[in-house]
């Protein structure tokens, strides 16, 4: 029965809930018109034999999507990074991604270049060295074509350096959790300093460029809205893939450089401590006693001076934080479709990134209130959605989860006390009741002998499998 | 009466011999007096931009704030100035500005160096603002004391005085924070690539800069207006805020009149040009040779332009006319969503309208120029018609300001949009001046329409449905409603009010609009105002904030509440007795923001966007993450 999903927005949403729940129970439907690949077999054809596989390595993203081709399996990987709460299995999982994919990638999609989502290219750069790859995506703002976006990722990367030394500083001088988890934000953007004074993600993103086996794949720089190009044994599998993310425009990139000249000015040239700065001459200094009672009035000096200390901002954790988002806002979201079953990945897309696929711009101006019809579709039809940011509240929307078609499935790569609030439960909650508790951490399975599965995690949910015990949970279609 | 001689010799009798009882008797003179007249004024010395315009025409000139005496800081009865550096952990000498010899001086010559011309320009900008925006207000302006009602009440005299920290901390970045009490003002070394006009790593005060002090100043007074308007309930208000901040600092260009006659001149009487042609004749087309054949930019429409230079921004902060009068411009508004870019929408619809009405009022006087052979595009504009001109100018930004300002009392109490100010700007103006000979109102109205600000719930987009509606005359009474006199209330009278206006919202909520199960609805704040009309007449009003608080849940998937409030203006008259009776007070204006699905909707919405939902709860002021942190929203981040 072939159904057409150009109906109106409206009507879509209500009407595909019941058959739609109904066919994550195992229901065939043709793939969406969306599918370009010319592919006869196509109409007979099910998901089934889609993998999704999620490799546990702490607080990081590491995926691998297998499609069953007529030549057997074709190879997806999404991401490979860890970056908080290493727990030191990156190593065994990416020697285990080389096994499961026999040393050959169709594709690799680096969603954004936080350290969380790359560093594996960098720590297990001789693994990819003995892997074919034929194609790598990466959002636009990599494009080294693109003088704009390279100037602002430099200038991103180099803020990140300096404010991760002025934390170390604060560290320095004392033990600060906030300050340590400021740190760890900087240095999500850097790598940290690796061997030779090199950031550790500037070597991922070179392997990323060109470190893999034999002729270098083809790059793909995209935008939301980009027709992009799959390997031609994707293409003929019938995968179709549509880029919902990150938005481009002039207006915002205007303000992206426009804001980051502003917090640059904050932060990267301020070499000097700000005790050096001297203004004026020792002949002005003061004291207390120059001032009458009534200067103090009515809350007195002490309570004064009190109020005054607890007003000054603290900037540079704004700009840490600002820094933070504007990465993840890079993220490449994608919408993989394969026989009738839709796979959407956030990478960790926060507000302004989701906005302008659920939206259609700035959210709350005039006309851009409402979901879009096209992102009720969306979100209408999938079938298993990556959890974007390791469960932060700030990168699922609350219209996006609701608007989520109920009995998708998730998958959250996720480790706690990484961050404040992350993963944070009630949104946890939320996806489960949408998705019939059919929602996997990969906390739910131990990484290695030294690292267990998280006992409060609860146990994997009955659609997933965990084949080794360890390491990896699997969801296959 | 007794004979008096009328002359007399000095007297020499020696002390100890003259009659003890010597002295005769002086009869009280009650119109004589050798007391020196308390001055009115108190001049100072200032910069009218910064100091990076060096000796640029008018740049150092002289502002006259009320006189009051002074302690050292200076201390005085609105603003206690305290220098207090929070980075280098001391304090600078405060000045004292009643030494005889500043007296003589108009206080200290304009420095960069000394610490002391600082504390005497912050208090002198800041005193000049708050001046003006009490002069058009009707009333005093009462500074906030405390953040909200859960805070134990603030010390007496708070309310009174505000403290200014000239510098505060080595910081780019200059705010307002209620929680200090206090603006503070940051100094900061210009940036070494791309320091504009500065020396490549010199150090800024954000304290010298005339713009910077107005702006911080008027998020003070706003602040202490309105109780609400701090909480980011969409995405105008943080908007909102500075693009009024802005408009009061722009306005006040217009009143240094040397530098209004200079541009006046230089653009031949376009006050609205970006840039100004050097001070020597350059050949069409020509490269210019010297510094004086230089262009430079208008100073009266750009803003806080040695601060924006120094921190590497490649012009002035923000300028005013930065959105063109366009569809394109008028794209803008659905795309710009950072405050202050967002912000300069509204600030260039109210000067779009300021200049058109500029235009209106001078045209004749280029009539009459053109008329008798002059030529506005060669030449230099003569001095009389210069002077004409910055009359009309300047007259017309008083106009634009208390317009501005007094519409303040024309907004809904909570939630502001653009749009909810537009249409308190032409109530506000219609009620002030009902006619409008030189179309101010349709000026404004159709600027705002070109960049695309409209105003939800108004019918149609014409001055009719534009007008807040008006209480039919006499259908709603305060009854037992208490004015004082202009000199303010006492406590007691202020209990009463507090009494009267809740039992008047019980009583009437249906009325007014508020679901009265919804929760409490509380009175948070209730100004006299004394105003005399075009007409000559003493008009005695008051302006009532009626709020109501909900607490909602955020909904699945984010834990805790947050506030939403619904709220109505009041504006109240008090007509003169009739047949020896006075009448009850009588509501003019009901100004409503209610509640309705669809805002709470957005408010959520937009407090989960900008993620006020998920950090977690500090503690004891779980609301502080509902209120604009102007210290980040100024630093730029």
């Amino acid at each position: 029965m072939p159904r057409s999903h150009t109906a109106s927005a409206k009507s879509s949403v209500a009407r595909q809930r019941k058959p739609a729940s109904r066919a994550a129970a195992g229901r065939k439907r043709p793939a969406p018109v969306t599918s370009d690949a010319p592919s006869p077999a196509l109409p007979v054809k099910a998901a089934s034999g889609l993998r999704v596989r999620m490799y546990r390595v702490g607080f990081g993203d590491f995926f691998l999507l297998s499609v069953p081709t007529a030549t057997g399996p074709s190879h997806i990987l999404i991401d490979c990074g860890v970056h908080a709460k290493d727990l030191g299995s990156i190593r065994a999982a990416v020697t285990q991604m080389a096994k499961d994919c026999s040393n050959r990638l169709s594709l690799v999609i680096m969603t954004h270049r936080h350290a969380d989502h790359i560093s594996g290219f960098g720590s297990c750069a001789d693994i990819f060295a003995q892997i074919e790859v034929a194609r790598v995506w990466m959002p636009w703002f990599e494009n080294p074509a693109n003088p704009k976006a390279a100037a602002f990722q430099a200038s991103l990367v180099a803020m990140a350096g300096d404010l991760g030394r002025q934390f170390r500083a604060r560290l320095a001088a004392g033990s600060d959790p906030q300050a340590d988890q400021l740190l760890r934000m900087a240095e999500n953007i850097t790598g940290g300093l690796g061997g030779a004074g090199i950031a550790a993600n500037q070597k991922a993103l070179d392997v990323l460029h060109g470190g893999f086996k034999g002729t270098q794949p083809a790059h793909d720089y995209y935008k939301a809205g980009d027709p992009p190009v799959l390997p031609p044994d994707l293409a003929a599998g019938g995968l179709s893939a549509e880029i919902l993310g990150p938005p481009i425009d002039d207006v915002l990139i205007g303000q992206m450089t426009n804001k980051n000249e502003q917090y640059l000015a904050g932060a990267t040239e301020s070499g000097d401590q700000p005790e050096r700065l001297k203004p004026f001459g020792n002949a002005f200094r003061g004291k207390r006693e120059d001032y009458g009672d009534k200067a103090f009035a009515p809350y007195g000096f002490e309570r004064m001076l009190r109020m005054l200390d607890a007003a000054q901002p603290d900037v540079l954790a704004a700009q840490a934080q600002a820094a933070d988002k504007t990465l993840n806002n890079q993220s490449l979201v994608i919408l993989f479709s394969f026989g009738g079953k839709n796979l959407l990945f956030a990478g960790d897309a926060q507000w302004g990134n989701w906005e302008n696929f659920l939206y259609g711009g700035a959210y709350g101006t005039p006309g851009h209130t409402q979901l879009t019809a096209k992102a009720q579709d969306i979100l209408g039809k999938i079938d298993f959605y990556k959890v974007g940011h390791h469960g932060s509240a700030n990168a699922t929307p609350k219209d996006a989860v609701k608007a989520m078609r109920i009995g998708c499935v998730g998958m959250c790569s996720t480790q706690e006390h990484a961050y404040n609030e992350v993963p944070r439960e009630p949104l946890l909650d939320a996806l489960r009741q949408r998705m019939n508790d059919q929602l996997a951490r990969s906390d739910q399975v131990a990484a290695g002998a030294d690292a267990p599965a998280n006992p409060l995690a609860g146990p994997l949910p009955n659609a997933f499998s965990a084949p080794e015990k360890q390491l990896f949970i699997d969801y296959t279609f | 009466m007794s004979h008096r001689q009328r002359f007399k010799c000095d007297d020499v009798t020696p002390a100890s011999q003259a009659p003890a009882s010597a002295a005769r008797e002086i009869p009280d003179d009650i119109f004589s007096t050798t007391e020196i007249p308390f001055p009115s004024e108190r001049p100072l010395n200032v910069y009218a931009f910064d100091p990076s315009l060096g000796k640029f025409v008018g740049n150092q000139m002289v502002t006259h704030v009320r006189y009051e005496s002074l302690e050292p800081g200076p201390i005085g009865e609105r603003f206690a100035v305290i220098d207090y550096d929070g980075s280098q952990k001391t304090f600078y000498k405060p000045v004292d500005l009643d030494e005889p010899k500043l007296l003589m001086t108009h206080g200290l010559a304009p420095s960069e160096s000394d610490p002391r011309f600082h504390q005497q320009m912050v208090y002198a900008v800041a005193s000049e603002t708050l001046q003006r925006f009490e002069f058009a207000l009707g009333r005093r302006v009462r500074w906030r004391t405390r953040l909200d009602r859960s805070h134990p009440p603030a010390p007496r005299g708070a309310s009174r005085r505000l403290s200014l920290f000239p510098h505060a901390m080595c910081e780019a970045n200059a705010f307002y924070s209620p929680d200090a009490h206090g603006i503070l003002f940051g100094y900061f070394k210009a940036s070494r690539t791309n320091p504009g006009r500065n020396l490549p790593g010199q150090t800024v005060f954000t304290c010298l800069s005339h713009d910077i002090i107005v702006h911080e100043t008027t998020h003070a007074i706003v602040d202490g207006i309105r109780e609400h308007f701090m909480e980011p309930t969409n995405v105008d208000v943080a908007a909102f805020h500075e693009a009024f901040a802005d408009l009061a600092a722009l306005f006040l260009h217009f009143s240094h009149n040397e530098v209004l006659v200079d541009t006046l001149q230089k653009t031949g009487g376009k006050l609205f040009e970006y840039k100004l042609k050097g001070d020597a004749e350059l050949a069409p087309g020509g490269t210019p040779a010297i510094q004086s054949q230089l262009s430079t930019e208008n100073p009266l429409i750009a803003l806080a332009t040695q601060f924006g230079e120094a921190a590497g921004r490649q012009s002035s902060l923000r300028s005013a006319l930065m959105t063109p009068a366009t569809p394109e411009g008028a794209k803008d508004i659905a795309t710009k969503i950072e405050p202050h870019e967002r912000g300069s929408i509204l600030v260039a619809a109210v000067f779009d309208a300021y200049f058109t009405v500029y235009g209106r009022r001078t045209f004749d006087l280029f009539r009459i120029f053109r008329a008798g052979g002059g030529s506005v595009d060669k030449a230099d504009l003569p001095a009389p018609l210069a002077n004409r001109l910055a009359m009309e100018a300047s007259r017309t930004a008083e106009e634009f300001f208390t317009i501005c300002a007094r519409a303040l009392d024309y907004c809904p109490p909570v939630d502001i949009t653009f749009g909810d100010f537009l249409r308190a700007l032409l109530t506000a103006h219609l009620d002030y001046t009902p006619d409008d000979p030189d179309r101010i109102r349709d000026a404004l109205m159709q600027a705002f329409r070109l960049r695309g600000i409209v105003a939800e719930n108004a019918t149609s987009f014409s001055e009719d449905a534009l007008f807040w509606p008006k209480v039919v005359r006499g259908s709603l009474r305060v009854p037992g409603l208490t004015f004082g006199d202009p000199n303010g209330l006492t406590k007691e009278e202020k209990d009463h009010n507090g009494d009267v206006l809740r039992a008047f919202a019980l009583k009437n909520a249906e009325k007014l609009g508020f679901d009265d199960k919804a929760g409490e609805i509380e009175a948070p704040s209730f100004h006299p105002m004394f105003s005399t009309g075009k007409d000559g007449k003493l008009y005695v009003s008051m302006v009532v904030e009626l709020v109501q608080t909900m607490r909602v849940p955020f909904g699945p998937g984010v834990p805790g509440t947050f506030p939403l409030r619904n709220g109505v203006t009041l504006l109240i008259a008090q007509d003169p007795p009739e047949h020896d009776k006075r009448p009850d007070p009588r509501v003019r204006f009901v100004i409503p923001k209610l509640y309705r699905p669809e805002r709470e909707e957005r408010v959520r919405n937009f407090y989960i966007a900008s993620g006020r939902a998920t950090t977690q709860p500090s503690g004891h002021d779980d609301d502080k993450r509902f209120r604009l942190d102007f210290a980040l929203l100024h630093a730029g981040v």
